[in-house]
């Protein structure tokens, strides 16, 4: 039939995409068997809390503050026309807090951690450090894999916390400066309107957009074939997976929790 | 007691039948060359014995304990017992020199730092890199790798030692220094060896056996001194490294 070569490559893209979640579910489990007991490298922890989180302070401030001065610059006018700036902050703010700053931050630190993350577990795998830990009876997993998962997921909601924080900042910067809308009246829009559900809808959110950036990017990783060619596969494969996975799993969290 | 014992060992990749029912053993103490042609499945053979891989089909015990089958976590304390130089070395670049070989004994725990240190400046020493404890690995030659290697294999004073190519790449003088190293290191531990070496003539001089893997089957097995003239004249034209002879017609 003229169709079959579509479905076949439609059902072996189907079984390449079961097979690459069946793999990542598996480390999911083997990452949380292997904290039962806690037995954590501190040294390995520490140096990846300060990789993963300290160095990306920069680039998620910058995002995160344009990210807010965007937000007032686009309701702003509006809310102007219609004499009601007493509601810009929280325009800006609800969107801030419950979307743009979890999604933005977590696509940021897919680029830059979650995609340094795989290339640096991928070239240890193809240059056989993995085996050379293995044979030295020391569990890859529990080693390497245990303390970049919690770094990731430590640091994700530690810069969604600063990144909400710097983007209200920069909504009150741009309104101020752009709009006049002074900053006793961006401030209490903020103070007024916002609950503090909307700041913890953000925050649940960059859990679980950590745990699928640190879980895709280590899985990738290490289940790499070939040299540097696999290399670039794969990190090109985590971070696909780690967007992906961050708007479905936003839109499921927002239909969920509203 | 054997050290090593392999029987009827089976791994397939695919459709390539890499080894094919493969045999073996070696005594304590006992130092075994392996040598074949490329991707005759040295290297494959020698995980299998470390555990770092299952075999299809076949029997493999180490120190008495089989590694067939065995999860990760039961193979830890059997490994803690084997050292391993790798082909590619797997030096751990997030790591310095000393802390390359430093890392055995820190993570089996049980050391103090100071005897930890003591030992590893020992090796380092043994293995001529005194002074290079602080570089990273990325700024080491291919020769001061497979050193350091080698010193990270040996630190902890294993009962069984295996070399993967341990002078593949370098220049006739670094490759006797290599061996000598490792010939010191065999008359100070008394470890079983079973190494893997391209170099066979540099090899035969350090191992006591060799054994010729070809097609997935230990085809021959003698002395170390006399390879040169064995009696199978696959191997003696594999050793000769000469173009006319049973392996060329033999091969594909």
């Amino acid at each position: 039939m003229i169709l079959d070569p579509v479905f076949e490559a439609l059902g072996a893209a189907a079984l390449r995409i079961a097979q690459e979640v069946g793999g990542i579910v598996v480390m999911t489990a083997q990452v949380v068997r292997a904290l039962v007991p806690p037995r954590i490298d501190r040294r390995e922890l520490v140096k990846q809390l300060y990789k993963m989180g300290n160095r990306s302070v920069p680039i998620v401030v910058l995002t995160a503050f344009f990210a807010g001065g965007l937000m007032t610059l686009q309701t702003g006018p509006f809310v102007k026309k219609l004499g009601a700036t007493a509601l810009a902050g929280w325009g800006a703010g609800y969107a801030v807090l419950r979307e743009i700053g979890p999604i933005l931050i977590a696509l940021m630190f897919s680029g830059r951690v979650g995609a340094n993350n795989t290339a640096e577990l991928a070239t240890m795998t193809v240059t056989e450090q993995l085996d050379g830990l293995r044979a030295l009876a020391i569990d890859p997993v529990r080693f390497l894999i245990v303390p970049r998962v919690i770094a990731m997921l430590v640091m994700l909601v530690a810069l969604t916390v600063i990144g909400d924080l710097v983007a209200l900042t920069g909504a009150s910067v741009v309104g101020r400066a752009m709009l006049d809308i002074e900053w006793s009246t961006m401030f209490h829009s903020f103070a007024d309107n916002l609950r503090p559900y909307d700041f913890l809808h953000g925050v649940y959110k960059s859990i679980a957009f950590g745990g699928a950036i640190a879980v895709s990017s280590c899985y990738f990783g290490v289940t790499v074939r070939g040299g540097a060619v696999g290399v670039g596969r794969a990190v090109n494969a985590a971070v696909v997976a780690a967007a992906t996975s961050i708007m479905l799993l936003d839109f499921f969290l927002t239909y969920l929790t509203g | 007691m054997t050290a090593i014992r392999l029987h009827d060992v089976h791994k397939r990749f695919g459709a390539d039948h890499v080894l094919a029912g493969v045999s073996l053993d070696v005594a304590p103490g006992h130092k075994l060359g392996l040598i074949g042609p490329a991707a005759s499945g040295k290297s494959v053979l020698l995980k299998l014995v470390c555990g770092l891989d299952q075999p299809d089909r076949g029997e493999i015990e180490v120190l008495g304990q089989s590694v067939v089958g065995k999860r990760e976590s039961e193979l830890g304390e059997l490994r803690q017992r084997i050292g391993m130089l790798f082909q590619n070395y797997a030096l751990f670049d997030f790591l310095p020199v000393a802390g390359n070989v430093a890392f055995p004994l820190e993570q089996r725990g049980g050391l103090a730092a100071d005897v930890i240190a003591q030992r590893v400046a020992a090796r380092l020493r043994a293995v001529g890199l005194a002074g290079s404890e602080d570089k990273l690995t990325g700024e080491l030659s291919g020769g001061m790798k497979k050193r350091v290697g080698i010193a990270r294999a040996t630190v902890a004073d294993a009962e069984i030692v295996i070399y993967d190519e341990p002078t593949a790449g370098l220049d006739p003088v670094t490759t006797q220094k290599i061996y000598d190293l490792l010939a010191e290191d065999h008359a100070r531990t008394g470890a079983t060896v079973l190494a893997v070496s391209s170099d066979v003539v540099a090899l035969a001089k350090f191992v006591d056996e060799i054994a010729f893997l070809y097609r997935g089957h230990i085809v021959y097995r003698g002395p170390a001194a006399t390879i040169v003239d064995a009696p199978d004249p696959l191997v003696r034209q594999f050793v000769r490294g000469e173009l006319d002879g049973p392996l060329a017609e033999a091969r594909p």
